[in-house]
């Protein structure tokens, strides 16, 4: 996740140009061949401009392969939300790819190039598939008995696409991609509308759509101001995957295996409850096996303990950039306070795990869970600096610590009443509630009622 | 001596060298990638001298496409067998993808190899890729006899099947799970019927050939 933030944070012009002479040298030569004197020269930039962009070839592959199955996701997904019924929303997306792969070649070959950067290259693109069977398996809401169809099916169809569409791109051959269209359709809509469905779709040929023709002479990649995909623009189908703070599917941001299983711990916890939770719905919401949870975690305590340790870390460098945000005292207050509901809100189950789940671990997450209290304890204590003696006389030694405490517990009940992602309707009370020690109730009021 | 008397014991050498080395490069994908794996490495997994895997491949390239080769023709040798030993078309995809799957779990390191590889290892492996899938191909083609609209399937719906089969395969084997891949039968033979039976019929016949034991 955090590199993610780093990179937008880099985004430049200057890293751009870098990006797209990487893609055409390693579409030229291939990934072996390709070096960062062969970058930087095409880029027409030096060694130290670079390195402040990118820790090497490895990391420079990877970005800007991160970079494009996210710029794939968010085209998909807006042919796919273009259209109505399912399986015109399915072609839209066929059509998308195999516009944009017939229109870009360097891109098309550095997605098959990327693949030798090793397994982090091929887990990206992984996610990316899954994220496709899970548009092709919206067919099943079209059934009058959605289980009439294996699970795997979809998972099925968008690989052997994949392979038909490798191939043809592999072997220079990408102008063949539009006959591969109606064919690939035809399999893909049969299990779930039927055989007479599928072959209707033989005869609808390649449509791409002159909308999808225009974004793909723009080319150049979304920039990093831009509006991202937010979560309600996803096909409800792909809802049930919970969005990140990226508004990108878990499958999509999560991309290693002690992350995923996090993340599945954190699916399962939610699901059911810490006590309730084995490790076998651990691994089957992280997608691997029990031996690589075994791998990485001795127990679920362990497993959980870490889980605990990510997310407060995560929680805890969002507050504290919030607070440094703003001029004053009391608006840091109010711009820590909203980050942290921000997160919340945005990871619901990971706020689950952390906010209620940590009391019952019991005595494996109890320290931590009062350590990550006490480091809350330190900015509201700067805002007795300044202030008149008669306040400062109205507030105990403990007042901090109190204040911590009523606002985790009342984010707390709101998660257990399954509200998480309202949770950022609490900041005005929580504003007020813990300035009024401080500023008096009308200030308080006053800074609490402020637009952001 | 006759010439003859050695030539049997030689090629008999010469054969388990190969399998040796197909094997060692099986093993050292598995752990590291076939992009990192080194002639160096194969040897050292083998025990054999440089010159041996030499004189037996060209080149690691050479190696990969061997082992590929190899595992398919036993994989289909043993497909063709154990559909042969029964008469209707699905009972022909269950036995045959029954022992496709038994060979693949029984093989995990080869398999890895030829599956999970093919798709990263570029030009020379995706031919190696297309050929496998074509070589299952006509097991399934067989499925248009006893479609209603066998005629009007589209060209590359075989293709698809083998091709979906090898994907879910792969994601197993990558995600550690190729000892339970026997468990997909059922599901992978509904998967299979379906474009040529209609969902319905697919889910009641794999059903009912999950529940009869097949040979072997």
């Amino acid at each position: 996740m955090l590199d993610l933030e780093t990179r937008e944070r880099a985004a430049s012009p200057e890293r751009e140009r870098i990006v797209e002479a990487l893609i055409e040298i390693a579409a030229e030569r291939g990934y072996a061949e390709t070096t960062i004197e062969l970058i930087t020269e095409r880029a027409g930039i030096d060694r130290d401009a670079f390195a402040r962009h990118f820790r090497g070839k490895y990391d420079c592959f990877l970005s800007a392969w991160q970079e494009m199955n996210e710029q794939c996701m968010t085209e998909m997904l807006s042919a796919f939300n273009s259209e109505q019924s399912w399986p015109d929303r399915l072609r839209a997306v066929a059509c998308e790819i195999v516009e944009r792969l017939r229109n870009d070649p360097s891109r098309a070959h550095f997605a098959v190039e990327v693949l030798a950067a090793g397994d982090a290259a091929r887990a990206r693109r992984d996610m990316t598939m899954r994220v496709i069977a899970s548009l092709i398996d919206a067919g099943r809401n079209e059934m009058d008995d959605p289980e009439a169809v294996p699970h795997l099916t979809a998972e099925a169809l968008a690989g052997s696409a994949y392979g038909q569409v490798y191939a043809k791109v592999v072997r220079g051959r990408s102008d063949e991609l539009p006959e591969l269209v109606p064919q690939l359709m035809s399999a893909a809509v049969m299990p779930y509308l039927g055989i007479d469905a599928g072959l209707a779709e033989l005869a609808r040929g390649f449509e791409p759509k002159a909308r999808y023709g225009r974004e793909v002479a723009k080319k150049s990649s979304r920039k990093a101001g831009e509006p991202k995909v937010a979560a309600e623009d996803y096909p409800p189908e792909l809802a049930r995957l919970p969005p990140g703070r990226h508004g990108l599917p878990r499958e999509f941001v999560v991309h290693n295996q002690r992350e995923r299983l996090i993340a599945g711990l954190a699916e399962a916890i939610a699901e059911n409850g810490y006590a309730g939770t084995t490790i076998a719905h651990i691994t089957r919401h992280a997608a691997v096996s029990r031996r690589t949870f075994y791998e990485h975690f001795s127990s679920k305590d362990e497993c959980f303990v870490a889980a605990y340790d990510t997310v407060m870390e995560q929680l805890q460098e969002r507050v504290s950039a919030g607070f440094e945000s703003a001029e004053d005292w009391p608006h840091s207050v109010r711009a820590g306070i909203a980050a942290m509901l921000e997160f919340l809100a945005a990871e619901p189950h990971l706020a689950r795990l952390c906010m209620v789940e940590a009391l019952v671990a019991g005595p494996v997450v109890v320290e931590r869970y009062d350590a990550a209290i006490q480091s809350f304890v330190p900015y509201f204590q700067s805002g007795r600096e300044g202030r008149p003696p008669e306040v400062l006389a109205r507030l105990s030694p403990t007042t901090e610590e109190a204040l911590v405490g009523g606002m985790v517990s009342l984010i707390s009940r709101r998660i257990i009443a399954g509200k998480a992602e309202q949770l950022e309707e609490l900041l005005p009370d929580l504003v007020e509630f813990t300035l009024t020690p401080y500023l008096g109730s009308e200030a308080a009021a006053k800074i609490a009622a402020e637009k952001r | 001596m006759p010439p003859g008397r050695h030539a049997l014991p030689r090629e008999f050498i010469a054969q388990h060298q190969r399998a040796r080395i197909i094997a060692a490069l099986a093993e050292e994908t598995v752990d590291k990638g076939y992009r990192a794996v080194t002639v160096a490495d194969i040897v050292r997994r083998a025990g054999i001298a440089r010159n041996t895997f030499y004189e037996n491949f060209s080149s690691k390239e050479d190696c990969f496409l061997a082992a590929s080769e190899f595992a398919v023709k036993e994989a289909l040798r043993r497909v063709v067998d154990a559909a042969s030993k029964v008469d209707s078309w699905p009972a022909r995809v269950n036995a045959g993808l029954a022992a496709f799957l038994h060979y693949v779990a029984s093989e995990p390191a080869l398999a890895r190899t030829c599956i999970v590889e093919a798709l990263s290892a570029g030009p020379a492996a995706v031919d190696r890729y297309e050929r496998s899938i074509q070589a299952f191909v006509p097991l399934f083609r067989m499925g248009r006899k006893v479609s209603a609209k066998g005629e009007e399937l589209p060209g590359t719906l075989e293709e698809t099947i083998v091709g979906g089969i090898f994907w879910i395969l792969y994601q197993r084997i990558i995600m550690g799970q190729a000892e339970q891949i026997e468990e997909l039968l059922s599901e992978l033979v509904e998967f299979a019927l379906t474009p040529y039976l209609g969902a319905e019929s697919a889910k009641r016949i794999a059903a009912e050939e999950s529940a009869t034991p097949t040979a072997g």
